[in-house]
């Protein structure tokens, strides 16, 4: 199997699980599990699928959605740099909603987290080291010290310095023309981190999201009280090049600090671009580094996709992004608090864990992309009723992301619903859905006998003199 | 020779011989001249010594080097030598969604600020003292206030002083509410009455240089601090007030040393030297604030908290001003009225404690589960170490500092939080035990007792020209020691007195921080102008360390840096 060319075990791959997929096996719903031992799968063609089947599709759902946040990263990119040039209220709104965009591609990869791959491993010299070393906290890292971005308001739900007061900047990257007299991709990655503190984010999505859409104050500005549907409410005329118009915040500016704002808009866009190209290089089918070895890795990569899901699923879904905020009722700890875009950010990241089981990816341009699956690979190893517990598991919990994204769609966005007394039951639905399915995937790495030890290769022979 | 006194034995034989070896063992821990008095023990030549750790294990000899030494912290051990080293997860964390999950949640809470910090803090968050998880910084200039730093405080018998409470907390908290730092920070009796809410008082340092050199002639520098108070916001201190500034800790491996058990410590004290090897030891007995019992304490520069949990709570009300059930007061005296009434309005606005029991186990969790790095210079597949790392290692043994440093340790089963058994919707009964933490082979380097360091401190009042006052806002409260002293009893340990930091990891430091520094206090740049610190009980072994050629000494400090 290791010898076959991987384009013929793609065509495979997509030929069985269109049998698979055929329809016969969803003929009984979230019933199905009856199915699973019975007619169905004798009909399936799916015996034939592999575990290196389902890992080159899931190796190539990868290149197609971080390509995708590339180009639809461009895209923001584009209407930031028109914005700039012409920073009118339309293009503002065209640039922030080229950011949301973006978001809908780069929430689907999160599963692609925790497994040792590019995003969190990808070195400068595009050799894989290990997790923690890679761009995803420059490309995603959050909350933000916004401080050291941009002027922030003098009273605001949460916090916007860093974590040591030690590692504030004298002043903010943006206002301090005399530490930082250009602003480009250097001078942004210069400070990334400064004094290794976490929360001094100078890049990525968030870094973007913060200048575009301001801190989220309410709809008075005021900061305080009752969280309102609005998100952040950055004035158009903190961009603007008219002599005399440019705003920033409460303070008296000259007019060079919009022009500055604009600069660190774009180099952030830049930034972005480069360390997103750098991860889909990794992962392009038959020559990114990551995509080789992942492909040829056998059931150390198909636990790698399976470590993906569950860690995503519990600790970091479930768990930080969505069981914090909710304890702690505190905007500081919901993901995209800016734009208020927490519930697709909820919602994208479980429909990558999904996506991951499915073997199954709409990209941007519609284009679907199918192959062989986790589903699949369970039905071939006899484990039908647990493919299937586990099939409807990340359907309960994309049912009960869908009421998240909903409401807030609605008028009632993640951080007004994780206020006591409005309704909280709604995101304990979706917490609640995903230590289920954890516990299914827990269950199916035990079924499929790729314990977590074969996650790991020894690491101590790294540690030589 | 292998003195092999506890391993092979039958089972019920082994308590009475391990009890026999310990006499002996204590009686060699601290000196390579010293000879074994117990009339039990056959050991025809005690030389080259084992060192006691009531581990049940064969003794560690000076000159061989286990091959499982290398993983400091048995299966908590992680293998990363960046800045991330302290920060961690080992792999059975990683490996179970469940736990990698607690742990997440115990990080993010660990590092961002929390809603009810205040009214008086030192700083907004976890992180923001121990940096990267790893140890805080000194400030550049007396410009800056301390921000991962703080100075306890206290009488001459140790008691709180009346209106500033045992700790100085240097800010009030619209310094970290708003975007402007300098708003909280304290002013000469600017809340006089306490009705103004600002931070405590400000202290900065100043450095004397104090120039010594090896019997070889090697010269070094040291720098000794003083610590110089002003800007009191409440009016004077008590009198014969002392200070004792302590910089944040690096906090990996705290459930390891949770989990020994607690008589193998006790048996490691020597209270009145009786082996007469200069080196006393001595446990420090606290109240454990969860349960009211006495146990020994094994966390902070004087070993006051008995638990990782009780450490946790106790920083987040002294140091964030975030209460819990487990200290539900803030820290606000009753002359502070400013801060009662701040401290009121936080309990009107949310639950009467600003962390929940869920958050605070978490925390507890990540921390008691941060993994401990593995030793570098060791070539695994060949079972190698560096050849300066073995030699500096039986020099390190020789000179007796693993009297005080003892190399290892084992733990047991290491209990699940007080608090409960941590879920997404709250906490549940009985938490089961940790596994990773249990049973476990470990080479912390510490006993966790107390030693008399030596040093001596004194304080004045003095203008900043160093002329002797007695009033007015130039009139600050100088401290001035000799050696390691800070003169503030603390509990059972004295103004000499400080518990034996673990050493593992300490090669680290500044790679994860490279501003960071060693010490309580954070005096020495280097480590080895911590050994040179050494005083007191350590006399000796900073004696013989003295004694040692130059490259003999770079081996011994190649050895603690592989630690």
């Amino acid at each position: 199997m290791k010898k076959i060319s991987i384009s013929l075990a793609l065509l495979l791959a997509i030929s069985l699980s269109a049998c698979v997929d055929d329809g016969e096996d969803g003929a009984q719903g979230t019933a199905g599990a009856d199915g699973a031992s019975g007619t169905d799968g004798v009909d399936g063609v799916s015996t034939f699928v592999t575990s290196t089947d389902v890992i080159t599709t899931n190796a190539n759902i990868a290149y197609a959605a971080y390509a995708d946040s590339l180009i639809s990263a461009q895209t923001l990119r584009n209407n930031i740099a028109t914005f700039i040039a012409d920073p009118s209220e339309t293009n503002f709104s065209n640039a922030k909603q080229a950011w949301l965009d973006s978001r809908e591609p780069y929430g689907q990869t999160e599963v692609y987290r925790f497994r040792e791959g590019p995003i969190d491993a990808l070195l400068a010299d595009g050799t894989i080291g290990e997790d923690g070393e890679g761009p995803e906290g420059r490309i995603n890292a959050w909350p933000l010290g916004e401080a050291i971005i941009d002027y922030v308001a003098v009273v605001v739900d949460g916090d916007s310095g860093p974590e040591s007061a030690a590692n504030a900047l004298s002043g903010n990257v943006i206002a301090n023309t005399a530490d930082y007299p250009t602003i480009n991709a250097e001078t942004i990655q210069n400070v990334f981190e400064f004094g290794e503190d976490e929360r001094n984010v100078t890049t990525g999505y968030h870094a973007i999201e913060f200048l575009l859409w301001g801190q989220d104050l309410n709809e008075d500005l005021s900061g305080s009280g009752s969280r309102d549907s609005s998100g952040g409410q950055r004035p158009v005329t903190d961009y603007s090049v008219t002599v005399g118009a440019c705003t920033s915040g409460e303070v008296a500016v000259i007019d060079d600090i919009c022009t500055r704002r604009g600069q660190y808009l774009l180099a952030a866009a830049d930034v972005l671009i480069d360390d997103l190209t750098a991860v889909v290089e990794a992962w392009e089918p038959n020559a990114g580094v990551h995509y080789t070895s992942f492909v040829a890795g056998g059931d150390e990569s198909l636990a790698k996709i399976m470590e993906g899901m569950g860690r995503l699923s519990y600790g970091e879904l479930a768990g930080e992004r969505i069981n914090i905020a909710l304890k702690t009722d505190s905007q500081e700890d919901e993901h995209s608090c800016f734009s208020d875009n927490t519930h697709r950010d909820i919602f994208l990241n479980a429909k990558g864990v999904q996506n991951s089981f499915n073997a199954s990816y709409t990209r941007i341009d519609g284009e679907q992309i199918e192959g062989a699956s986790i589903y699949d690979l369970m039905v071939v190893e006899g484990q039908h009723e647990l493919a299937n517990s586990l099939r409807a598991s990340l359907e309960a919990t994309m049912a009960a992301a869908a009421v998240i994204d909903t409401k807030a769609k609605t008028g009632t966005p993640f951080d007004v619903l994780i206020q006591q007394g409005i309704n909280q039951p709604n995101v304990v639905a979706v917490i609640d859905a995903l230590v289920d399915q954890t516990d299914y995937i827990e269950q199916a790495i035990v079924a499929l006998g790729i314990t977590a030890n074969d996650l790991r290769q020894d690491t101590e022979e790294d540690i030589g003199g | 020779m292998k003195t092999s006194v506890s391993a092979n034995i039958s089972k019920p034989l082994q308590p009475l011989i391990v009890a026999v070896a310990l006499t002996f063992l204590t009686a060699c821990g601290g000196g390579s001249d010293t000879s074994a008095t117990s009339p039990v023990v056959v050991s025809p030549t005690p030389d080259p010594l084992p060192v006691l750790d009531h581990s049940g294990l064969t003794p560690l000899e000076a000159d061989t080097i286990d091959n499982t030494e290398y993983l400091s912290g048995g299966d908590a051990t992680v293998f990363v030598t960046d800045e991330d080293a302290f920060s961690t997860r080992p792999d059975p964390i990683t490996d179970d969604f469940t736990l990698d999950g607690n742990f997440t949640s115990g990080d993010h809470i660990f590092r961002t600020p929390h809603d009810g910090a205040g009214p008086l803090l030192n700083t907004s968050n976890c992180q923001g003292c121990h940096l990267n998880d790893g140890r805080g910084v000194l400030p550049d200039n007396k410009d800056q206030p301390f921000t991962s730093m703080l100075v306890k405080i206290g009488d001459s018998s140790g008691a709180a002083d009346p209106i500033y409470g045992d700790q100085l907390q240097t800010f009030a908290e619209q310094s970290f509410t708003t975007s402007d730092f300098s708003s909280g920070w304290p002013s000469y009796k600017g809340s006089l009455n306490g009705d103004v809410l600002v931070g405590e008082a400000y202290t900065y340092i100043e450095f004397e240089e104090i120039i010594g050199s090896y019997p070889d002639g090697t010269s070094y520098s040291l720098r000794n601090p003083i610590y110089k108070t002003k800007d009191l916001s409440f009016g004077d201190f008590t009198a014969d007030i002392r200070f004792s500034p302590r910089v944040a800790p690096q906090v990996f491996g705290v459930g390891l040393l949770e989990a020994i058990p607690e008589e193998y410590i006790l048996a490691l004290t020597d209270d009145n030297d009786a082996d007469n090897d200069g080196i006393s030891g001595r446990a420090s007995m606290v109240t454990d604030a969860i349960t009211n019992e006495s146990r020994l304490g094994r966390f902070a520069y004087k070993a006051q908290n008995p638990s990782v949990l009780q450490q946790v709570a106790g920083a987040y009300r002294g140091d964030i001003g975030i209460t819990s059930n487990i200290f539900i007061e803030e820290p606000c005296t009753n002359a502070q009225t400013a801060c009662q009434t701040q401290a009121e309005r936080e309990t009107n606005v949310a639950d009467q404690a600003d962390i929940s029991d869920l958050e605070l186990a978490q925390v507890e969790f990540y921390n008691r589960v941060l993994g401990v790095p593995a030793r570098r210079g060791f070539d695994s597949a060949n079972l190698q170490w560096d050849a300066d790392i073995t030699a500096g290692r039986q020099a390190f043994f020789e000179s007796g500092c693993v009297g005080c440093h003892t190399p290892r340790h084992v733990t047991e089963e290491a209990a699940g939080s007080v608090l409960g058994e941590i879920a997404f919707s709250g906490l549940e009964e009985n938490a089961s035990p940790i596994e990773m933490l249990s049973n476990q082979t470990i080479y912390p380097y510490t006993d966790l007792l107390l030693h008399d360091m030596g040093g001596s401190c004194s304080v004045t009042r003095e203008t900043p020209d160093e002329v002797n006052c007695t009033s007015g806002e130039e009139c600050m409260y100088v401290q001035r020691c000799d050696g390691l002293a800070d003169g503030l009893e603390q509990g059972m340990a004295s103004g000499t007195e400080w518990k034996t930091p673990a050493l593992w990891g300490i090669g680290l430091v500044q790679t994860v921080n490279p501003d960071a520094t060693f010490l309580h206090d954070g005096r020495a740049r280097t480590i080895e102008e911590a050994v040179l610190w050494h005083g007191g009980e350590a006399q000796n072994s900073l004696t013989a360390f003295k004694q040692l050629s130059s490259e003999q000494r770079s081996h011994v400090l190649a050895f603690i840096e592989s630690l």
